[in-house]
């Protein structure tokens, strides 16, 4: 299967990319060089209940994401207007935000994928950090970053290789659990060993994190207990009518409607193996609800053309998006596509409000690009100074 | 991980080698195992074992490029300090110590030649699983134990941790697989302990110095001929000098130096009219050829292939075939040619119109019932090894390389553009008459006329072949520029589809050939061994 979707500039590191199994997870090779230091903020003294600078608690909306070399920004929904831009400490990481249950805290991985900074976004400071190597341990997170959702611990996925002194020596991965309460430099308070390959989790209402690797799995951080919830590479299909799923899980997506969602691509063979003039192309999608834990799996829409992101829409959880050189609006149950609108570049990523009625469209260059949800049509943009890479394009609701 | 760090890295290292040839050794430097004690130790340890002295080193075989790359990133990224002399020295000591076979590289001297457009394909496993960052000959031109196999696995989980997630990876155990199953199939299949190797080294070594005569093709001028005056100056290090004409007769001259690691791979660098090329040859066993590749350094896809011979020989015959009934002249190519010519049936010679020492020029008439099929042309006791080719009808036409990529470049960046070149091969249907088929005659290299097309309906649709590049007489693409061109479509770089075709224009006829080329964006690191 050949795809030749021309690539633009920001993906240009993608030098060999000649279709979906060329596009090797671009953005996790990209990581920064530059040294951000973080700078002094000039933050008012605030009061125990009022919110600082300006920011809006009650459900107000900011969208956060991250640039290089490292900055984290706070958009403001309402008026689309960037409030402020804080520097995370370290190099570039590739962007990742996890969001504490409060929408104050910004958990960015940082350094090249290995600390974790937590960043107050009403002010830019610093609360919370996890840097994560250790001894001659080199702890990479690959994106993987969760909050229980009493908002007391942190979680990440931690893939360990130990550097001795002429071999490296590649360790179990783990979850490993945080007391965010612990503030500076937090040590794990707990670890637990988990699959390989795990790009994306998230916390179910429950308390259990859910492990998005080859298979989907849920795991209790405090017992280390897991279970499979599905299936995906060793799901039991006949291999003579199923491709195994390929799984790009770039980006946690879904917080503004309190799901997790992890899209595939397989190929189902109606005819002999490898004869594609028969086959189906499909998009695949396990949609959890964080809330019941409910699981639905859906295979109908079609792969015509690639996907990085997928996001759902809060007025009809049959709708979805995706962005990536195209901002496209799909039909989940009928697998029909129901609008694709081509963009000026390529876009990673994309998120809504909680009302569904703006669709944001960020990464993989320096503008968020604005939609109208039921047209596509384009609303606004709004500039950044640096790349946001592979970042995260993430939906904070500020209590 | 620093992408920029990395691109100036590979560029230094890739200088570095090139610049051994450079270099006169000095018989003073300090044995390589004692640059081994003083510099390595401070990480790597004895093991008290003499057959495997030092840990992580002495398990492993490889190309003196091999040797080179893993030297540098011990340098640059695990804090090894070395001196220029030092790196030079231990690379020479452990490629002749620790290097491979000659037949241990065979079918594998691409990677080390940088000839462009090798498709590669392995076993399934090892394609799959590992051949995806980098080419499939940096693994299989190495020996080593079941044990070093697995702790270069171990070595590509801290290096790149990322290598697990990419496409192709991310959908398997990949580390599990490549531990598990690929290291294993690897100790077998590129064994440390080889009987190949054991002979290698108990062969006595001949020494190349002496007067070659070089036949060679560079796209930019065409075939040549020369004669390499080689002199020793220290074991394994010698002196070239080089002189010749190109086949429309403009002169060919060069100075330079060589080393010849492991008995035979021989490395030269030489000034080639202000251009500074790259050699790398192997040498027969015998000592007596030296066949490989010559490139400039710094585009190196404007090389290609070369012949030399120390003994009487005929090298090349250009053209290489000859139509029933035509006269042509052939240029014979080769060394100390004298005697009778004789052509095979069929064949008549007119006159020999010119010779020297690396070339005769015959003017040659084939019968109309010449037979159809190959002769093996000889002067005096000498034989072509390559055919000469009697033929009908041109049938069809080949282009070579048949995929090929060229890159963007320029444009104001720091990276220049990546050219790609090609060539038509000709074919007669053969005795079946049917065209396509097994028994097709190879009539070699012929002269084109070039042209691009759109490989496809999205190539069409974006109007690649406006962006994409240019194509010149001498089948010669040239990308078009780096970066974002606003003029197209998402303001795309001016990446593309093409189709090359290459016309052969006989008896007022045109027969075409066609191949791919894609027109993608920057290599950022150029390694050593790509
Ligand atoms: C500062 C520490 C350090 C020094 C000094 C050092 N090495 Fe290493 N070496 C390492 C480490 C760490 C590894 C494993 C990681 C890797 O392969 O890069 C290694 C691995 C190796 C390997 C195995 C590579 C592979 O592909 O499996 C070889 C061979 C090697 N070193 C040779 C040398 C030689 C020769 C020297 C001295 C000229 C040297 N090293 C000096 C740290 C060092
Ligand atoms: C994710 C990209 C990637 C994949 C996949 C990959 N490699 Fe590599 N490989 C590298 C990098 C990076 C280096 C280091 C090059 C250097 O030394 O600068 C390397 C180096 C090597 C070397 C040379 C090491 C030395 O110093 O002699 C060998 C041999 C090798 N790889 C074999 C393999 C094998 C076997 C596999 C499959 C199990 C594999 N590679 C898969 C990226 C990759």
């Amino acid at each position: 299967m050949m795809i030749t979707d021309k690539i633009t500039a920001p993906l240009s590191q993608l030098s060999q990319s000649k279709g979906w199994k060329g596009l090797a997870c671009a953005g996790l090779l990209t990581v920064g060089a530059v040294l951000a230091g973080c700078s002094a903020n000039s933050s008012q003294p605030m009061s125990q209940n009022a919110l600082p600078n300006g920011m809006q608690g009650n459900g107000h909306e900011y969208l956060l994401t991250v640039t290089r070399p490292n900055q984290l920004h706070v958009i403001d929904t309402e008026t689309n207007k960037l409030l402020r831009s804080c520097d995370i400490p370290g190099s570039f990481g590739n962007g990742s935000i996890a969001i504490s249950p409060d929408g104050r805290t910004a958990f960015v991985l940082s350094n090249k994928m290995e600390d974790v900074y937590g960043i107050d976004i009403t002010n830019c400071e610093t609360t919370f950090s996890a840097l994560q190597s250790y001894d001659n341990v080199q702890v990479k997170t690959f994106i993987s970053m969760a909050i229980s959702p009493d908002g007391k611990e942190l979680y990440t996925i931690q893939n360990p290789v130990r550097k001795l002194r002429d071999r490296f020596e590649t360790m179990a991965p783990r979850l490993a659990a945080f007391n965010i309460a612990d503030g500076l430099n937090a040590k794990p308070i707990r670890t637990f060993p988990v699959d390989r390959r795990i790009t994306k989790i998230a916390t179910q209402q429950n308390g259990e994190v859910i492990l998005g690797g080859g298979d989907i799995k849920a795991i209790n951080p405090k017992t280390g207990e897991t279970r499979l919830i599905t299936a995906l590479q060793n799901w039991e299909r006949a291999p003579d009518k199923w491709v195994p799923p390929d799984a790009f899980a770039m980006h946690t997506m879904g917080e503004h409607i309190g799901e997790f969602v992890m899209p595939y691509f397989t190929i189902r063979w109606n005819g002999e193996p490898g004869d594609e003039s028969k086959a189906d192309f499909l998009w695949g999608h396990v949609r959890i609800d964080l809330k019941t834990g409910a699981v639905e799996n859906f295979e109908t829409v079609p792969f015509e053309f690639i996907v990085f992101n997928w996001v759902t829409d809060p007025k009809d959880k049959d709708v979805m998006y995706g962005s990536f050189n195209q901002l496209s609006k799909h039909n989940l149950k009928t697998g029909e596509t129901l609008n694709v609108l081509g963009m000026d570049h390529t876009y990673y990523n994309l998120n809504m409000t909680t009302d569904g009625k703006k669709l944001y469209v960020g990464g993989a260059g320096n503008n968020i690009s604005i939609h109208d949800p039921d047209t596509l049509a384009k609303l606004g943009s709004i500039p950044l100074v640096g790349d946001m890479s592979t970042a995260d394009l993430r939906l904070a609701v500020l209590k | 991980m620093k992408k920029k760090n990395n691109m100036t890295r590979a560029l230094l290292s890739t200088g570095a080698l090139a610049f051994m040839g450079m270099a006169t050794s000095s018989a003073q430097a300090a044995s390589g195992e004692s640059i081994i004690k003083d510099r390595c130790l401070i990480c790597h340890t004895e093991t008290g074992d003499a057959a495997a002295p030092f840990s992580r080193i002495s398990q492993q075989r490889k190309t003196p490029e091999g040797w080179l790359m893993t030297i540098s990133r011990m340098q640059q990224q695990r804090g090894l300090v070395i001196s220029p002399d030092e790196k030079r020295e231990l690379v020479k000591y452990l490629a002749d110590k620790q290097g491979l076979a000659p037949s241990e590289t065979e079918n594998l001297r691409y990677v080390l030649e940088k000839e462009p457009n090798v498709v590669e394909s392995f076993e399934p496993l090892l394609q799959e699983t590992c051949v995806r960052c980098h080419s499939g000959a940096r693994i299989a031109l190495q020996r080593r134990t079941e044990d070093e196999w697995k702790w270069l696995v171990h070595f590509h989980m801290g290096q790149q941790p990322t290598a697990e997630l990419h496409a192709g990876a991310r959908d398997r155990a990949w580390f599990d697989i490549a531990l598990n199953q690929v290291a294993p199939y690897l100790g077998q299949k590129f064994n440390f302990d080889t009987d190949a190797w054991q002979q290698w080294q108990a062969q006595a070594k001949q020494p190349l110095s002496g007067r070659w005569a070089v036949h060679g093709f560079l796209p930019e001028k065409g075939n040549f001929d020369a004669t390499m005056q080689v002199t020793m100056q220290s074991k394994d290090h010698y002196q070239i000098s080089l002189e010749g004409n190109y086949a429309d007769g403009s002169p060919l001259a060069g100075q330079g130096k060589a080393v010849v690691y492991t008995g035979y791979e021989w490395r030269g660098t030489v000034t080639v009219g202000g251009v500074q090329m790259r050699q790398v040859f192997a040498a027969s066993a015998d000592g007596q050829s030296l066949v490989g590749r010559m490139y400039p350094n710094e585009d190196d896809v404007m090389g290609g292939q070369i012949k030399a011979v120390k003994k009487t020989a005929i090298t090349a015959i250009t053209p290489s075939y000859i139509k029933q009934g035509e006269q042509a002249l052939l240029t014979v190519s080769g060394y100390q040619l004298n005697g009778k010519v004789n052509l095979g049936s069929g064949l008549k010679l007119l006159e020999v119109v010119s010779k020297n020492d690396n070339r005769w020029v015959l003017k040659v008439q084939a019968s109309p019932k010449a037979s159809v099929g190959t002769r093996h042309i000889k002067i005096g006791n000498t034989s072509a090894s390559e055919p000469l080719a009697v033929y009908d009808q041109l049938a069809r036409v080949e282009i070579t390389p048949n995929d090929s990529i060229a890159r963007v470049g320029g444009g104001g960046g720091k990276i220049p553009k990546q050219k790609s070149v090609y060539r038509a091969v000709g074919y007669a249907a053969g005795a079946d008459g049917k065209v396509g088929t097994l028994d097709d005659l190879r009539l070699g290299y012929m002269t084109a006329n070039w042209s691009l097309k759109p490989f496809d309906e999205t190539a069409v649709h974006d109007n690649d072949i406006q962006y994409a590049g240019q194509i010149d007489a001498r089948g010669i693409f040239t990308p078009g520029d780096a970066g974002p061109n606003p003029a197209r479509k998402m303001s795309t770089n001016n990446v593309g589809n093409l189709g090359v075709v290459g016309t052969v224009q006989e008896d007022g006829k045109s027969i075409s050939g066609e191949s791919h080329l894609l027109v993608t964006v920057q290599k950022f690191v150029r390694a050593v061994i790509e």
